[in-house]
């Protein structure tokens, strides 16, 4: 599958970019914090492996290849603060399946931005990259991300339990997708 | 792990190692269109069929994840063959296996795969104390399913789409049980029904 997004994408309140070296600092404020991290693989992150995943992402704003990752920054457009992150990866290109994630400042939560974030990630992968099938998981108890794939009128299509470890803990997992056909029905609306 | 003792018995079946001379057992179901159309290796003929039965014939040992044993399912009484099932060590740290089993149509009906399925999962908690057993079948594979959900296993998945299969955009199910679930469903079972009654 190819997707060559023209950046900024911008929503009515939001601008997905490309990351670069300067986003550190934005990142860190997040990556850095316990309540942030409960819920993710990674652990509470210090500044120097923040800068190590930037500029390991720095550059992944494309697929041109097959199994190419987008990992984009979220900024406020009315400010240009950066407020989070969002990710929308191939999981198989023959299967046309993508799978779609993002983290968000505690300080922004509430305000449906991260819905708002996820529809243009639903866009770039049903309208412009061919996507049949995306998907995205959380916490079981990770109630913020469950409300905004519902919000996204996503399916829960699994919830399993204890099937992997993670930082040493039975984890819980929800699963939830939408389709191109009810992605198109819901656009139509 | 060490080995485990076989065969294995059930009330009215026994669980063993295939052997290369088991072929026209295993071809007069394995390469049935009804048996064929929900699983991943295609072998419609006795040729194909006897390169699916060499690979089950080599699945003994769970050494390392990714292995697999695969035990076939005889019928005590006449030595007929039911069928097989299998367990795939999948992940180590989380010590999760998955099961497969495969029936022939014509013993349907007496339970013989639920009398098989139960043994396997016994094997997977008990000798190889697994921490979660799950299983996936095709979502119009309503035998498979109903079997699962019967023996106490918890529909985890209903994955829509989410591949091609044969060229069609496929429905799957996962199910599960954890050891403990299964502990205690073991204990309903043991209770007789007249206590229950």
């Amino acid at each position: 599958m190819e997707l060559v997004p023209d950046y900024p994408v911008e929503t009515e309140r939001l601008q997905l970019r490309p990351f670069c070296r300067g986003d550190v600092e934005a990142v860190y404020a997040y990556r850095c914090r316990e309540d942030v991290t409960r819920w993710l693989i990674d652990a509470p992150m210090t500044r120097e492996a923040v800068a190590e995943i930037i500029q390991a992402r720095v550059g992944q704003s494309s697929w041109t290849r097959n199994g190419d990752s987008i990992f984009l920054a979220v900024d406020n457009r009315a400010d240009k603060a950066t407020v989070g992150e969002v990710s929308l990866i191939q999981r198989s290109a023959e299967h046309r399946q993508a799978e779609i994630g993002y983290i968000f400042h505690p300080d922004v939560q509430g305000q449906g931005l991260a819905t708002e974030a996820g529809r243009a990630l639903m866009s770039l992968a049903f309208d412009n990259a061919g996507v049949h099938r995306v998907y995205a998981r959380c916490h079981a108890e990770n109630e913020a991300s469950r409300r905004v794939m519902e919000r996204l009128g996503m399916r829960r299509e699994a919830h399993f339990r204890e099937h992997v470890l993670v930082k040493g803990r039975w984890d819980e997992e929800l699963v939830y997708a939408l389709l191109e056909d009810e992605w198109r029905l819901q656009s139509a609306r | 792990m060490t080995s485990l003792q076989l065969p294995i018995h059930t009330d009215r079946l026994a669980l063993r190692y295939f052997e290369k001379s088991d072929l026209d057992h295993v071809v007069a179901y394995y390469a049935l269109p009804e048996v064929q159309r929900y699983l991943d290796w295609k072998a419609r003929d006795r040729v194909e069929v006897k390169a699916a039965l060499d690979a089950m014939c080599q699945q003994r040992r769970l050494n390392r994840p990714g292995d697999t044993l695969t035990l076939a399912v005889c019928r005590q009484s006449d030595d007929n063959m039911i069928g097989q099932v299998a367990l795939r060590w999948t992940d180590a740290t989380a010590s999760q296996a998955e099961l497969r089993f495969v029936f022939n149509p014509l013993f349907r009906r007496q339970g013989y795969a639920t009398e098989a399925v139960k043994a396997a999962i016994d094997i997977g908690f008990q000798h190889f104390n697994f921490h979660r057993i799950f299983a996936r079948c095709g979502a119009d594979n309503q035998r498979s399913a109903r079997l699962m959900k019967a023996i106490g296993m918890r529909l985890e998945a209903h994955y829509r789409e989410h591949a091609l299969f044969n060229g069609e955009w496929d429905e799957e199910l996962h199910f599960a049980v954890l050891d403990r679930e299964w502990k205690r469903l073991a204990k309903v079972r043991e209770v007789p029904h007249r206590m229950v009654a």
